[in-house]
């Protein structure tokens, strides 16, 4: 599918927040209870609309382990976006976004949009983190804010689409410069020529299966 | 899990007398929009005059690497349109053989193949955590940092079973069992993916068929190939048959040479180098397959190592810390004196541009008549001779280190493929002076000893650029005396260790590695091999 804005986005924090839950949930829509452990980096894609343009997201999941931190730290580069993720069920993980904070800070293009998600909100009764400490955490930080559930889907859409939507005026007033890859935005193909029986046939040369 | 599948195979399909890992009709592949190569690895402009193929300055690099990204953007863009852009300069109207692709055992969408080709943040690709490869081996790879647009390198691994050819070819009632061995390589492409895109795809089958021919003397270990095998059921059966049989060998009135059944492997391996070679030149004229690359391949099989390499990737065993060099690389300098000597022989594969004597710089017109240092091909040291007009030619061995260049265009003078491949702007082709054929070094492995962390490192040259074999060797066996001997995991994670070292990160003058030195801006893949998986398997 052609677009007219490709927009990178990395997934960060702790391991078992639900990070690569939550890019299944979003590209795949579906809940997978129990999920390999990320090691190094995975990705996703999907396509999403705003103001009448498509824009395709690319989604960068990194691992969450402090083993990995030298080598995840290198993709904030060319990030337009971040999803920054705790576990409302663990405060350990909520304890920890300033250190992934400060990390992102220093890696990332100082225009990066930074949203930050509080998962697991179906887990109610196991709440650990109020929703008012996230939101004054968020607050603080110059952040946007919600919680979501990858198992229940609550939240996913607006969480990833909110941001787009942030990036997206960030463009419209000039924010990001679009030329320089850096920023990680793409203006999509030119002259997007369609032709149905190559893009069919590409579908089935998909290695592994997995649909991202 | 994938790759062992054709392990598994045979016993369920008799009639396949060797089984392809995948399906046949991945040959016959559609046509799909590849973009045009920026710049060609290795590739500079001949005279060393301001043309376009000189590696590009630091300075024009930024404004490269844009143009770089949007060929990307544009490229994934037209692909995932599905549509043909088809604009691309030196591009071909033919279909490609294959589509390009990362190794098929990373199990990577299309999505997920778009987002690697990251040149900015460079992602390391490892084998995901559900998947396995043969003995554990670890595998890493990441892209290069803009020089072309598409990661030109690529890998295989499988497992590949050799079986009897069809009845009626040969003695009937041996029923010799099935060979396996096993198989990886990687692919370092320049001028394009397609050369390396088919060699991974198809070199094993070559491999796999020339072991087939000889595969029933593997089988026999107690007995000497044959000479001639017209004679071999007799001399078989007069070998092993009983004290007295009538058909015993007739008696030789000449010297045989004799030939081990390790030569026979080689040769096999030597073999399937040439025909792939050839395939690529044949199929040149119904497919675009575009530019040519090295190939590094090991073989194990009946309890040797096999590595066979053919380019500037290299191979080193590192057992109990010590390092054992597998493979030398073949250059421009390190081949010298087989391209003067070709050169000189045939003198007209240098075009009248270009000469094959060696001097230690650019010969200038007011030199002529006086005496300069040279080399030609009968020398290995330096003497001086007096400078004639032809002297003043380009020398068809130009530059030093990794600059140096056959013919002002390449780096690396063995591989596969190139066969369009001419000096920029003129009508002399390389080919003639890259020969397909690789330097085969064999490892007894089963009759050592290895523990957990002795391995086969195998990289492309992104990686032995910028680390030398002891670095590599220290970095491998610290990780990995450092991680749980039973994470099936771990060669993986080791492999993803060096691409880091070699790496680096983006700092504001560029990619670099501790101490300040220079990280590899060069595509780099990563095989570790897990020695002892070996030992157990014999
Ligand atoms: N109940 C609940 N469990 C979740 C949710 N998101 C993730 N999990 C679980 O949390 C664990 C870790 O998830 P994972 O996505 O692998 O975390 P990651 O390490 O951050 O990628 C898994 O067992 C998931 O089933 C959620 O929204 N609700
Ligand atoms: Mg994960």
């Amino acid at each position: 599918m052609a677009y007219a804005y490709l927009f990178k986005y990395i997934i960060i924090g702790d391991t078992g927040v639900g990070k690569s839950c939550l890019l299944l949930q979003f590209t795949d829509k579906r809940f997978q209870p129990v999920h390999d452990l990320t090691i190094g980096v995975e990705f996703g894609a999907r396509m999403i609309t705003i103001d009448g343009k498509q824009i395709k997201l690319q989604i960068w999941d990194t691992a969450g382990q402090e083993s990995f931190r030298s080598i995840t730290r290198s993709y904030y580069r060319g990030a337009a976006g971040a999803l920054l993720v705790y576990d409302i069920t663990r405060r350990d993980t909520f304890n920890h976004l300033t250190t992934w904070l400060e990390d992102a800070r220093q890696h990332s293009n100082s225009n990066m949009v930074i949203m930050l998600i509080g998962n697991k909100s179906d887990l109610e009764s196991r709440r650990e983190v109020k929703k008012e400490e996230g939101e004054a955490f968020a607050r603080e930080h110059g952040l946007i804010f919600m919680e979501t559930s990858a198992k229940t889907a609550s939240n996913v859409e607006e969480a990833f689409i909110n941001t787009a939507k942030e990036i997206y005026e960030k463009i419209q007033e000039g924010v990001f410069d679009i030329n320089n890859e850096a920023n990680g935005i793409k203006i999509g193909p030119q002259h997007p020529t369609t032709n149905s029986t190559l893009s069919s046939s590409q579908g089935s040369h998909q290695a592994g299966g997995g649909c991202c | 899990m994938t790759a062992c599948s054709a392990a598994c195979l045979p016993a369920c399909v008799s009639s396949v007398w060797f089984v392809f890992p995948r399906s046949r009709t991945e040959l016959d592949e559609r046509p799909r929009p590849l973009s045009a190569c920026l710049s060609r690895r290795g590739a500079a402009s001949p005279c060393g005059g301001n043309r376009s193929h000189r590696p590009v300055e630091p300075r024009r690099r930024s404004a490269m690497l844009t143009r770089v990204k949007s060929a990307v953007a544009n490229f994934m863009g037209g692909m995932m349109a599905g549509g043909n852009n088809g604009d691309h300069p030196g591009g071909s109207d033919l279909p490609l053989k294959y589509p390009y692709s990362r190794p098929e055992f990373l199990g990577l969408s299309p999505d997920e193949i778009e987002c690697s080709a990251d040149h900015v943040a460079r992602p390391i690709l490892i084998l995901k955590e559900t998947r396995r490869l043969p003995w554990s081996t670890g595998y890493a790879e990441v892209i290069n940092a803009g020089k072309s647009t598409l990661n030109e390198d690529q890998a295989c691994c499988e497992v590949l079973v050799v079986k009897r050819r069809p009845a009626g070819c040969s003695t009937p009632n041996r029923t010799s069992e099935d060979l396996t061995f096993h198989y990886w390589a990687l692919f370092d492409g320049h001028a394009g993916s397609g050369a390396a895109v088919v060699a991974a795809r198809l070199l094993h089958h070559h491999v796999a068929l020339h072991l087939q021919e000889v595969m029933e003397i593997l089988c026999s270990p107690g007995l000497l190939p044959p000479t001639c095998l017209g004679e071999e059921a007799a001399s078989l059966r007069g070998a092993a048959g009983a004290p007295g049989s009538p058909s015993t060998p007739p008696t030789r009135f000449f010297t045989e040479k004799k030939v081990s059944h390790e030569s026979l492997v080689i040769g096999a391996i030597e073999n399937a180098f040439k025909d792939m070679d050839v395939q690529i030149e044949k199929e040149k004229s119904v497919y675009n397959i575009s530019g040519g690359c090295t190939a590094l391949v090991v073989v194990y099989l009946l309890g040797k190592l096999y590595v066979g390499n053919a380019g500037d990737s290299r191979a080193i065993i590192v057992r109990a810390g010590e390092v054992i060099p597998m493979s030398a690389e073949f250059t421009p300098e390190s081949e010298r004196q087989r391209l003067q000597f070709l050169a000189y022989m045939q003198p007209h594969l240098l075009g009248n541009e270009f000469t094959h004597l060696e001097f230690p710089r650019r010969v200038q017109r007011k030199e002529v008549g006086k005496r300069m240092l040279y080399r030609d091909f009968t020398m290995s040291g330096w003497a001086y001779k007096t400078i004639e007009d032809d002297d003043l030619k380009f020398p068809l061995i130009y530059g030093e280190g990794k600059k140096a260049r056959v013919l002002a265009t390449i780096g690396v003078t063995r591989g596969l493929g190139d066969h369009n491949l001419k000096v920029h702007d003129s009508n002399i082709y390389i080919k003639p002076f890259l020969s397909c054929c690789p330097e085969v070094r064999v490892y007894p492995l089963a009759q050592c000893e290895h523990g957990a962390d002795d391995v086969l490192v195998l990289g492309t040259d992104g990686l032995w650029d910028v680390l030398s074999n002891q670095e590599v060797a220290e970095a491998v066996t610290c990780f990995l005396t450092n991680c749980d001997p039973d994470d099936q995991h771990r060669y993986t994670m080791a492999a993803q260790d060096l691409i880091m070292r070699a790496r680096g990160v983006l700092k504001d003058r560029g990619w670099r590695i501790p101490n300040d030195r220079l990280g590899s801006g060069d595509d780099i893949s990563v095989f570790i091999i897990p020695l002892a998986y070996g030992n157990k398997q014999s």
